[in-house]
């Protein structure tokens, strides 16, 4: 991420630090994304915060995994500090990750995980804890139970350790934090008796345990890579039918098993292995019985789903990252010029982007569009940069005018990062207009929450209706119709907010694989 | 002036053809404003996908928002410092300079203060007074008693301390001046290392 840091990208970090942390934190965060590390004594003189608010706000952001540090190279005792950019943007996807563990797993996990977001960094004892206190509210869970969901979440790595204090650590001003390849995600021997004994007294803190060095976080990596499943599973659901969907997903199942995950392409997986998955797990009779069909469809699409790479072991199949994120991100530019602009306009650019380079005579005939209408649209296209003009001079002679060709094409790259761009800010947008609603009418909607609870309360301890209906009265239809009005636009902001993260979810993979092939 | 020049005087760079518009058409409208701030759409956008994984989305951000709200991380400007929960934060491992938020500064057994010889003491204006008054008496009574004179500079000096242990222990939490680095000490170099290492320069290059 840090390669590109846009100003639009910095903007939408800081609105995310404001609403989660407060604006403290939102404006320490939003000088260190500006600019870059920065010691501790640079902060206060140009935030205007006093020191003591400075330090909170960095040990706040530290424990949520926000903000790194190093020895600063001039003075050993002295931290340098800088931002994790791309962990601040997925504060956003939140939500997203907590519906993802529920539907892969379950209700204990994705409590688990809710724990350990908030906490932002702790050990598998005190997530245990706080989640037997959580779920104790509705019904009781024992502590081995919750043991074992977070030793699935280890397995499948969803949350991973955090480095440890290296040895001398403590004597040094600036620790120095170490952590080795194999212990990453293995989990401790945990005590369950401590903490079941703990909910019993119905204490609110865990007090010493066993394995409170060792300290875990949630694992952002593996989150990105399964939000991209989902949009290719999605994909392949789409463009066939759901049977394929699922066949899809398990192929992506061994595909991630046997690849590095760094690497732009898979490791090819021969049709006999994706058979015997297919068998042993519990597939649907239709996949069963056309798994051949299908697997012929998905790899002929020419969205590049999968890809025959060879011919051992009845097929090898594997999958191109960049060529498959290039044409979702070609999709997705397709739809914005549909919608912003007509089909006339998506039909020009289509085309100029299939064949390179064009002059604006050939657009008009190959597309069947009459020049005037086609004049005015490519002016519209390349006046919001989807389309790129070369021109090519020609003529040799001193006395005549020169001549030039002017070509169109579509850059992609470009494109895709004036998009994204645009995309940040629409993002950006929706999130100060949902926070200047909210606290605008914070009076009203308080007034509205306050008078709800009171209510609720009263219909459980069985008063009477008309009592309740009196007290209901108290607020004015039209204030309450105000306050429905607000939660509506309120939601609807929260969709739009999803929504631009999905397709900047794919604008940014596809300039993340193209940038590893080269 | 497009006409001027040696050659075909008339003819000008582009043909009129390729500008979109005919000789007896009007031109293209002239700019007079800056586009408007929000301008109209044109076509309306795509309704909002609505299902199942949304709905759950909705719950859980407002959910996420205030808990997150509530939690002890979030931070507000609070209007007074001397009482302030701690943070449930693992200070361990973190760098120690962010540890030193101690409301109150205890005077000795805290070794994590070390700035005391470099900050300047800020005595009573009162004190000051005396002292000067001290020092006039002093003056002018130089010649007469010179033993009584140091015994009172040294009664000054024993006076000054403790007015410094004072100061130190209701010191103004006067946080600007905390600073932890040795910049002070690194910034002006005592000159040790000025002729030190000229022999080995002169490689037969000139020295400006």
């Amino acid at each position: 991420m840090s390669s590109f840091t846009l100003g639009h990208f910095s903007q939408v970090c800081s609105q995310l630090l404001n609403h989660y942390y407060g604006e403290i934190v939102g404006q320490v965060g939003s000088y260190l994304l500006r600019r870059g590390n920065r010691m501790l004594n640079d902060i206060p003189t140009a935030t205007g915060l006093s020191i003591r608010e400075v330090k909170k706000a960095l040990a706040v952001m530290i424990q949520h995994n926000l903000v790194k540090f190093q020895a600063s190279e001039r003075n050993n005792n002295v931290a340098e500090y800088t931002m994790i950019h791309h962990n601040v943007y997925c504060l956003i996807r939140y939500p997203k990750y907590l519906y993802m563990i529920k539907r892969i797993y379950g209700t204990s996990e994705e409590i688990l995980l809710e724990i350990l977001l908030n906490l932002g960094q702790a050990s598998a004892s005190n997530v245990i804890f706080h989640s037997a206190n959580r779920l104790n509210e509705a019904n009781v869970l024992s502590p081995s139970a919750l043991h074992q969901s977070f030793q699935r979440l280890a397995q499948d790595n969803f949350i991973i350790r955090c480095p440890k204090l290296a040895e001398n650590a403590t004597l040094l001003k600036v620790p120095t934090l170490e952590i080795e390849e194999k212990e990453k995600f293995a989990v401790p021997n945990v005590e369950i008796e401590p903490i079941a004994r703990m909910l019993k007294e119905k204490a609110t803190q865990l007090g010493g345990h066993c394995d409170s060095e060792i300290i875990w976080r949630v694992n952002h990596e593996r989150f990105d890579i399964e939000l991209r499943n989902v949009i290719l599973v999605n994909a392949a659901a789409r463009r066939v039918d759901t049977t394929a969907g699922e066949l899809y997903h398990l192929i992506l199942k061994l595909w991630r098993e046997s690849s590095n995950p760094d690497s732009p392409v898979t490791t090819p997986v021969s049709y006999n292995v994706i058979k015997d998955a297919v068998r042993k797990n519990d597939s649907s009779p239709i996949l069963l019985e056309h798994f051949d069909h299908y697997l012929r469809v998905l790899y002929e699409d020419s969205a590049g789903l999968i890809d025959r790479a060879g011919d051992a072991g009845g097929g090898q199949f594997n999958l191109d990252y960049s060529k498959v994120f290039e044409n979702l991100a070609c999709a997705s530019l397709d739809s914005i010029v549909l919608e912003r602009f007509g089909s006339k306009a998506l039909r020009l650019f289509r085309l100029t982007r299939i064949q390179k380079f064009m002059e604006q005579d050939q657009m008009q005939n190959v597309a069947m569009i009459p020049a005037k209408e086609a004049k005015m649209f490519t002016y519209k296209l390349l006046e919001h940069n989807f389309l790129q003009i070369k021109e090519l001079k020609k003529g040799t002679s001193n006395f005549a005018p020169v001549k030039s060709f002017i070509l169109y094409h579509v850059e992609l790259p470009q494109v895709v990062r004036t998009t994204l761009e645009a995309s940040y800010k629409g993002l950006f947008n929706a999130m100060v207009r949902q926070m200047h609603d909210l606290t605008e009418n914070q009076r009203l909607l308080e007034k509205h929450a306050m008078l709800e609870s009171m209510l609720e309360r009263l219909k459980g301890d069985g008063v009477p209706d008309e009592e309740i209906a009196e007290l209901s009265d108290t607020m004015p239809p039209a204030e309450k119709s105000l306050v429905e009005k607000i939660h509506l636009m309120s939601d609807n902001l929260t969709l739009g907010q999803t929504q631009a993260d999905e397709t900047i979810l794919i604008l940014e993979s596809y300039l993340k694989f193209k940038s590893k092939e080269l | 002036m497009g006409g001027r020049g040696r050659g075909r005087g008339n003819a000008v760079s582009f043909n009129i053809e390729q500008l979109g518009f005919g000789r007896g058409e009007a031109g293209p409208v002239s700019v007079t404003q800056p586009p408007p701030l929000f301008p109209s759409l044109e076509n309306r956008p795509l309704p909002l996908i609505k299902d199942v994984e949304n709905e759950y989305i909705l719950v859980t951000q407002k959910d996420l928002s205030t808990r997150m709200r509530n939690s002890p991380f979030y931070l507000k400007k609070s209007e007074n410092p001397s009482y302030e929960k701690e943070l449930p934060v693992l200070w361990n491992r973190m760098p120690a300079e962010l540890r030193e938020t101690l409301p109150k500064r205890i005077a000795t057994g805290n070794s994590k203060v070390t700035l005391n010889a470099k900050k300047k003491k800020v005595e009573d204006p009162d004190k000051i007074f005396a002292k000067l008054e001290k020092k006039e008496r002093n003056e002018s009574e130089v010649e007469e008693d010179g033993d009584g004179k140091e015994d009172e500079d040294d009664q000054d000096k024993s006076d000054d301390e403790k007015v410094e242990n004072e100061d130190d222990v209701k010191e103004d939490l006067d946080d600007e001046m905390d600073d932890d680095t040795d910049y002070a000490n690194n910034y002006f170099e005592n000159g040790e290392a000025y002729l030190e290492d000229e022999e080995g320069q002169d490689d037969g290059e000139a020295q400006f």
